[in-house]
């Protein structure tokens, strides 16, 4: 589903982030990317939806490889991705309804459709009861739900969440995890940049780990890290 | 759907930054009704040059106690030069009838007067304007000629003010179009700035580029073509009140100052298609950098 072959990155100045990266993710894998800050974990994720591209190497998300991509077919590719971030990104002048109708509108699905799913995916994270809600009469975590929402109405073949417990406490963060895990379980590949040691040791799923741009671990079932 | 949402978006930002849209709006009217002026001066300038030209000619105004002889001299002398067309003596009588013509609706003017404070004179036309200095100098003075008058002189200082007159106005109105694609590129900036997390949202979740620059294009062609709207709606109103006074005041220019439907037409189709052209040039302008991730 997700495959990079030596992926560098360099910014502007010189900054290496990403040192020649390889990584394979399998279709339906949920999949942690952990590491200190300045790591490269986001910058990874941004190479999957085209946001950031390589300095060298090559990235292929679902069959593609994205450099040769043009750019109009970008959000295309980025329909085939959802993406949940830690400060939920959504509209405060929207409802609850209108921020996930939104996402789906503005890709040109039909007022039928959106009828239809958005009330749909809302029971499914949990806010069924809250759709004429503005996003600063909720909770973090339901604000998170309704990002997620947003990120999953459109069933993209793959989540990316950058850490998205980072302005959560730990209960509510809980339930984020349970809503992703559900989520996985439908087959949709999630990656996950965190660094949230309790979720990915209480989690155990496949754990990658970054410093400095390289990969320094790889493990399935694994934990957030010895000694960190 | 689509069109609503589209057509939804582009009032929303027009109302959003209202300050901007009028000022937009505005400058691309005040621009385009220099533009539809300078066509307006053009079509002036045109129908008065082209009745004047073919009239250009030469009175020669002849004295009371001229002779037969004399006169007779006069008109040979004329007729065996290559550039006279024509030659016509109007008499004192014929001048007074003229007179009357001209001012059939002021009898006061003619009642005042008799054929004989009216000179006689010979008229001549020429094969060509250009030749009128030079055939005017050559029959002034002549025995029985009391004076020799052609509008030459006004006429090409006419034409020569009217070109100027014209460029600057041109210049004006290129300057002020340029200004105002500036303002509507600007005003689209304003409303992007204002919505940067809204696009930002959108290209994450996939809509193309196109979905979003869309009601930001319309937004540059709707307040480009309001603009376009004033002005128009100033040059039908100028028909409609500036110019039948004018033709009453002026009539001598009565004819000058008469449009055809057809003309206005043509100024207002190309006020609108100047205009759109405009809120278009504008839009791309502002969005040309934006979007590009």
């Amino acid at each position: 589903m997700i495959r990079t072959v030596d992926v560098q990155k360099e910014y502007k100045g010189g900054i290496r982030a990403l040192n020649g990266l390889s990584i394979d993710i399998e279709k339906g894998e949920f999949v942690f990317i952990v590491g200190p800050s300045g790591s490269g974990k986001s910058t990874f994720l941004k190479l999957l939806t085209k946001e950031e591209e390589p300095t060298a190497g090559e990235v292929y998300v679902a069959g593609k490889n994205l450099a040769s991509l043009p750019r109009w077919r970008v959000p295309y590719l980025r329909r085939n991705v959802g993406c949940v971030f830690q400060d939920f990104k959504l509209l405060p002048n929207k409802t609850v309804f209108e921020n996930v109708a939104f996402g789906l509108e503005v890709i040109g699905r039909p007022r039928a459709v959106v009828q239809r799913q958005v009330p749909q995916i809302l029971e499914l994270v949990g806010l069924g009861e809250k759709l004429d809600r503005f996003p600063d009469e909720l909770s973090g975590g339901e604000q998170q739900r309704v990002s997620i929402a947003r990120a999953f109405v459109n069933r993209p073949l793959i989540l990316i969440a950058d850490e998205p417990t980072g302005n959560l406490d730990p209960a509510t963060s809980v339930g984020i995890m349970r809503l992703l895990d559900r989520i996985n379980r439908t087959g949709t590949t999630i990656v996950m940049a965190t660094h949230d040691h309790a979720i990915v040791d209480s989690m155990r799923r496949r754990v990658i780990e970054l410093e400095n741009g390289d990969v320094v671990r790889d493990q399935s079932r694994g934990i957030y890290g010895v000694g960190t | 759907m689509r069109v609503g949402y589209f057509l939804g978006e582009t009032i929303t930002n027009l109302r959003r930054n209202l300050l901007m849209t009028i000022a937009a709006i505005s400058t691309v009217a005040i621009s385009l009704l220099l533009l539809g002026g300078v066509q307006i001066l053009g079509m002036i300038v045109n129908k008065a040059t082209l009745g004047w030209e073919s009239k250009v000619e030469i009175s020669a105004f002849l004295r009371d106690d001229i002779s037969d002889g004399e006169l007779q001299s006069i008109q040979a002398d004329l007729a065996s030069m290559p550039e006279v067309d024509d030659i016509d003596y109007v008499s004192q009588d014929e001048a007074y009838e003229e007179f009357k013509q001209l001012y059939p609706d002021q009898p006061h003017l003619y009642q005042s007067i008799t054929p004989a404070d009216l000179p006689a004179s010979v008229r001549v036309k020429l094969t060509d304007a250009k030749y009128t200095e030079e055939v005017s100098a050559r029959i002034d003075g002549a025995p029985g000629i009391d004076e020799v008058r052609f509008g030459g002189d006004v006429i090409r200082r006419l034409l020569q003010i009217n070109a100027l007159l014209r460029t600057i106005t041109l210049a004006m109105s290129l300057i002020l179009l340029v200004a105002s694609a500036g303002l509507i590129a600007n005003t689209i900036r304003v409303a992007i700035y204002a919505r940067r997390e809204e696009i930002g949202i959108m290209k994450l979740v996939g809509a193309t580029n196109w979905f979003i620059r869309i009601p930001f294009m319309l937004e540059g062609v709707f307040a480009a073509l309001v603009g376009a709207a004033v002005s128009g709606a100033v040059v039908l109103a100028a028909n409609a009140f500036l110019f039948p006074p004018l033709r009453d005041f002026l009539p001598f220019l009565r004819s000058v100052f008469a449009f055809s439907g057809g003309e206005i037409a043509s100024v207002l189709l190309v006020l609108v298609g100047v205009g759109a052209g405009v809120g278009i040039i504008g839009s791309s302008l502002a969005l040309r950098r934006f979007l590009e991730v």
